[in-house]
């Protein structure tokens, strides 16, 4: 085989593969708008659900999943700023941080259901806390934590040395120096990292489907204790009586509102990242 | 006063770093002591194909069988797929259009996971089920193709990285010794990437051990090993699928409850090494080239 043949051959793998992951992709986005789009109307985003999620809509179900992420935002963001300044500004020793690099890529690598048995054994069980939606927010917040840290981490390491020098020859302390002059940057960060974090959380269905949800007759929580309907598991109990083809309706429905949430929050992520450049750049 | 809050300041982050290292050792420990009565219990018969717990019988293997089965698949398919398209995206399309590619894959990553599911089952279970002529569309094959979908835009996009970021100057170089494109590729810049990539893949794999739900809802639920041991157009189990559909059902502090746990502590096990594997794979690679 000479050489001009092999490298036509090269490339026509490349444009199958190509060709393959493409159609994959559209069938994929195709088929979540398809089935989507029929399903959903003003009274399916307003109404309450009934009939097992057969009939209605899902307010409380996108009332839940907003409620939950947002607390796990809340629950995570101060854990995660202080562990990002940790790293950047008070770890000297080249082996400490690799050992808080490694403990943080672990978290992010640990598989969701792992989070899920981890949560009903501690709060559920040991701690007596019942299944409630402030457990699911804490155990989203540790599964978002990597995520924000190291967004966090980046933002103010990227910040000149010059800054932190010029500000403690002022007489600033060193804490001072951090909340007046590296947060302000860090905050950028955190706050592109929580929107990420959030992409992620509000479509996680493993970890919360033990621990935090109950599947009907659930409205808005009262109080912290409560478990609350989300759209991912109110997903996965259409999915399962998928003969009935009024559930499989609402179930693509409820699909093609979660991805878009999904996308808005990955979208205000990237326009924030881009409007907020850190000033190294300059 | 000044003095007081900086060390206000420091004892907020030291605790903060110390809550976010203590997770993964907490995590473990609840694991390790809630599986310690199947290990002590148990033992060795954890090991061994039956899973019955009226019987008391809680072996693992058929459940590892269908994780690493499934896993197996979703490589397969994945990886040549996965590599391929990343060097078109990396070397052959031009790079106006990266920014877009990198977007709609970033999207398609954000897909969670609980859609393909819905999609597995309302599509690809079927296909499978008149297309192999089968009782059920559920089955490990099943699972194994729409894994490989999933873990697709991870080795696409992490691949691409590898690529784009090795200098321009190889290619030129490289061209400039009249090699073929397919060739430049191959042995010019492969070998450059091959790190990078070797933890890409294993990042993949890893996420894909830890699949729960697309996984559950179309891997069939039995377990069983299926017989012949090779016929993956039947129903099976993974770690993963057994955890998600049975814990919740299983009493607190039971041997079977313990038993599950172990299963969730030894995929947690691998999973770990895997990451830790990844994390060295591509850290060696930092500074090569400059």
């Amino acid at each position: 085989m000479n050489r001009q043949l092999k490298n036509k051959l090269f490339t026509y793998a490349t444009w199958i593969a190509v060709i393959l992951s493409t159609t994959i992709l559209f069938f994929l986005f195709g088929v979540i708008l398809w089935n989507g789009l029929p399903a959903i109307d003003f009274n399916f985003l307003s109404q309450a659900s009934s009939n097992f999620g057969a009939s209605g809509g899902i307010i409380y179900q996108i009332a839940g999943s907003v409620l939950m992420v947002l607390f796990s935002a809340l629950i995570c963001l101060p854990v995660a700023i202080g562990t990002a300044i940790f790293k950047s500004e008070y770890v000297i020793s080249k082996k400490l941080h690799a050992i808080i690099n490694t403990l943080i890529y672990s978290l992010n690598g640990i598989p969701s259901v792992i989070f899920g048995i981890f949560g009903l054994i501690l709060f559920v069980n040991i701690l007596g806390m019942g299944i409630s939606w402030i457990v699911g927010s804490i155990i989203l917040a540790m599964m978002i934590l990597p995520t924000v840290t190291l967004s966090t981490y980046h933002s103010i390491n990227s910040i000149p040395t010059v800054y932190r020098e010029s500000s403690l020859s002022l007489g600033l302390t060193k804490w001072q120096v951090i909340r007046k002059v590296l947060l302000p940057q860090g905050f950028s960060g955190a706050v592109t990292g929580l929107l990420i974090g959030v992409a992620r959380a509000i479509g996680e269905t493993a970890p919360i489907m033990f621990i935090a949800t109950a599947f009907s007759g659930v409205a808005f929580p009262n109080s912290f204790s409560e478990p609350v309907s989300t759209l991912p598991t109110h997903i996965l109990a259409l999915a399962q009586q998928a003969t009935n083809p009024d559930a499989l309706q609402n179930a693509w429905g409820s699909s093609l509102v979660l991805v878009t949430l999904v996308v808005l929050f990955s979208i205000s992520a990237l326009c924030f990242r881009l409007k907020h450049q850190t000033i190294s750049k300059r | 006063m000044l003095g007081s809050t900086n060390k206000i300041g420091k004892y907020y982050v030291y605790s903060s770093t110390l809550i976010s290292a203590f997770v993964v050792f907490l995590i473990f420990i609840i694991l390790l002591l809630n599986s310690w009565e199947a290990i002590s219990t148990i033992g060795l018969d954890l090991i061994s194909l039956s899973w019955n717990p009226a019987k008391g019988e809680f072996g693992i293997i058929s459940m590892l069988y269908g994780t690493f089965v499934v896993t197996f698949i979703a490589l397969v398919i994945a990886i040549p797929l996965g590599t391929f398209t990343a060097i078109f995206t990396s070397e052959i399309l031009a790079s106006k259009y990266r920014f877009v590619v990198k977007s709609v894959l970033e999207l398609l990553a954000g897909i969670p996971s609980i859609i393909y599911g819905l999609i597995g089952i309302a599509f690809l279970s079927i296909w499978f089920q008149d297309l192999f002529d089968l009782q059920s569309g559920r089955t490990l094959f099943t699972a194994g193709i729409l894994l490989s979908v999933m873990i697709l835009p991870t080795i696409i996009t992490l691949t691409d990285d590898a690529f784009h970021n090795i200098p321009e100057k190889y290619r030129e170089t490289a061209k400039g010794l009249g090699l073929y494109n397919s060739e430049i590729i191959k042995e010019v810049l492969m070998p450059i990437a091959r790190a990078d990539v070797k933890s890409a893949i294993l990042l993949a794999f890893g996420r894909a051990l830890g699949e729960t739900m697309a996984v559950m809802l179309v891997v069939g639920s039995i377990d069983k090993l299926p017989s012949p041991l090779l016929n993956w157009l039947s129903p099976g189990q993974t770690v993963t699928s057994k955890l998600g559909r049975e814990i919740a059902e299983t009493s607190f502090r039971s041997v079977h409850f313990s038993a599950m746990i172990f299963m969730g502590l030894v995929l947690f096990s691998i999973v770990l090494f895997l990451t830790v594997l990844a994390q060295n794979s591509s850290k060696k690679t930092e500074r090569l080239y400059e």
